[in-house]
């Protein structure tokens, strides 16, 4: 039983290391390039842009937008001039495209995002986010429990037209 | 082995040893497109990923064929149930640091979540235990 098991764990071990010889060999040449500094040019961009924004709790956008991050009430305008998180930017879904060019003049593609609306129910912040993804930005997150949870958690709202 | 277990070992075989050769030719494929999808788990150091996505896909390969062509089963079916028990470990990591990445399981650029992924490959771990306990130690 031992020596079989032995056996099977050696000749697993040989599979490995021949797939890893096998693997070399045919790999060889892109290998001393990568290990040598010349790494292909099809590498450069290391990451996928995302085609969905990250969902992000209250603590999270708290933290987020201590650290510089920047707050977009996708909602109507007469609900952001009546109520809004401290320092948000208004950018409504329906009016995206108007706005969106001097949008990207003020906020540069390497910006965090975090875009809200009315709450659970409402899907205008995650579509405001695959859009603002799609446009180019990079790290876009979704404040699900949007303006009603901020308020509801007493904390400070301000007020005013965009 | 009875009609049942045969009939069972064959099937879970082929389908393991199936997954694993496409697994494995369809990244050796493309080396430098699987290298990205090694990069984006942020485990390596960047070089290194060229090393995995060197050998890694020939080795799914030959532990595929061996499956395939019924010949070492059973230590295939542990490296292949290595391989999975690996990235499951892995992808359990992607989980907790909540990245969003394509897993890079077998067509490199088509995007499967890392939650999908580990479900998958559950299931293809149960193959892996399943191939190699219903194995006749007496075949060859």
């Amino acid at each position: 039983m031992i020596a079989e098991t032995r056996r099977i764990l050696l000749e697993a071990v040989v599979i490995v290391l021949l797939g890893v010889v096998l693997g070399l060999s045919f790999n060889g040449r892109l290998l001393l390039n990568v290990f040598s500094g010349r790494l292909p040019q099809t590498q450069v961009e290391t990451e996928p842009r995302a085609l969905y924004p990250v969902p992000v709790d209250l603590a999270a956008v708290r933290e987020l937008t201590a650290a510089g991050a920047v707050l977009i009430d996708a909602r109507a305008a007469e609900l952001y001039a009546d109520g809004h998180l401290p320092g948000a930017r208004s950018l409504p879904l329906g009016e995206m495209d108007e706005h969106l060019e001097a949008f990207r003049r003020a906020v540069p593609t390497d910006a965090v995002i975090i875009t809200y609306c009315n709450g659970y129910g409402c899907p205008d912040s995650f579509d405001q986010g695959v859009r603002l993804l799609a446009a180019g930005w990079r790290d876009v997150r979704v404040f699900e429990g949007g303006y009603p949870e901020w308020r509801d958690a007493g904390l400070p709202v301000e007020q005013g037209a965009p | 082995m009875s009609r049942f277990t045969r009939i069972a070992y064959h099937l879970s075989r082929l389908v393991l040893g199936g997954l694993f050769l496409y697994a494995g030719l369809v990244k050796a494929g493309d080396v430098t497109a699987f290298a990205r999808d090694v990069a984006n788990y942020k485990i390596l150091p960047y070089s290194w990923n060229y090393l995995v996505a060197a050998t890694l896909p020939y080795i799914e390969f030959l532990a595929g064929l061996l499956l395939v062509a019924n010949r070492r089963v059973r230590p295939a079916a542990l490296v292949t149930g290595g391989l999975t028990a690996v990235f499951m470990l892995i992808l359990a990591t992607v989980v907790a640091r909540g990245l969003d990445i394509d897993c890079g399981c077998f067509r490199p650029g088509g995007h499967t979540t890392a939650t999908q992924a580990l479900w998958r490959d559950a299931g293809i771990l149960l193959l892996c235990i399943a191939t190699y306990r219903l194995r006749d130690r007496s075949a060859p």
